[in-house]
């Protein structure tokens, strides 16, 4: 329970598809640990749209 | 892609009142989710426009998603006469918001930053509870799961802090 948040129960929904132990890690990195991974991220999500329109052109 | 960490460096270098918000900010509080783009929220002053409008011009900024070749120039005047930009730049997607549905302008949100060191440079970030009622406010269909996420990290902080 979130001190002085009201739960929505649509977002209370959402919330149980969430996977905490990759939350749980992140929250073990440093605030730039966490922008360089989001980065690789990136990287790998612009890699796989390209590898994606060669294989489908 | 978008460097975040030159665009952070060069923001802070040129003394830009900035707070970052958005998908980086999720990111700095421990989401796991991907975001392409840096949202921030700018200081409205003169001064800061032309800081802004300086410092980002040699990276050419341009209108995303606008036709090639419009007469587009990023000055300091484009910004005291807009608001809220979504920018291509040559560092990647930029987007700058004059004032935010719900959180206000700049020195509305300041007091509910945290400042964070990150790539040799000091800012502002949105605090967790500030962006999740700032979310929550905008209602959009599709920030639903970005704010399941950001409730799980609060809840998860607080769970850390009550077993210290």
């Amino acid at each position: 329970m979130m001190r002085g948040l009201q739960p929505d129960p649509v977002i209370e929904a959402y919330k149980r598809d969430i996977d905490r132990s990759l939350l749980r890690e992140n929250l073990k990195l440093t605030v730039e640990q966490r922008f360089l991974k989001l980065s690789e991220l990136q990287r790998l999500a612009t890699e796989l749209r390209k590898a994606g329109s060669v294989s489908a052109s | 892609m978008t460097d975040f960490a030159t665009l952070i460096r060069l923001l802070v270098k040129h003394d830009i009142d900035f707070i970052i918000i958005g998908g980086a900010a999720a990111t700095t509080h421990g989401s796991a989710r991907l975001t392409q783009d840096l949202d921030i929220v700018y200081g409205r002053t003169p001064q800061n426009m032309a800081r802004l409008a300086a410092c980002l011009v040699p990276y050419n900024p341009y209108l995303r998603g606008a036709p090639p070749g419009l007469p587009f120039q990023f000055n300091a005047s484009t910004i005291q006469r807009g608001l809220n930009f979504t920018l291509t730049t040559e560092l990647g997607d930029l987007d700058l918001f004059g004032e935010i549905p719900e959180g206000g302008r700049y020195e509305d949100l300041i007091p509910h930053t945290i400042t964070i060191n990150v790539f040799g440079a000091t800012c502002r970030c949105l605090g967790l509870r500030r962006l999740i009622e700032v979310k929550r406010a905008a209602g959009r269909p599709r920030d639903l799961e970005a704010v399941a996420e950001l409730e799980a990290l609060l809840e998860e902080r607080e769970d850390r802090s009550h077993h210290r």
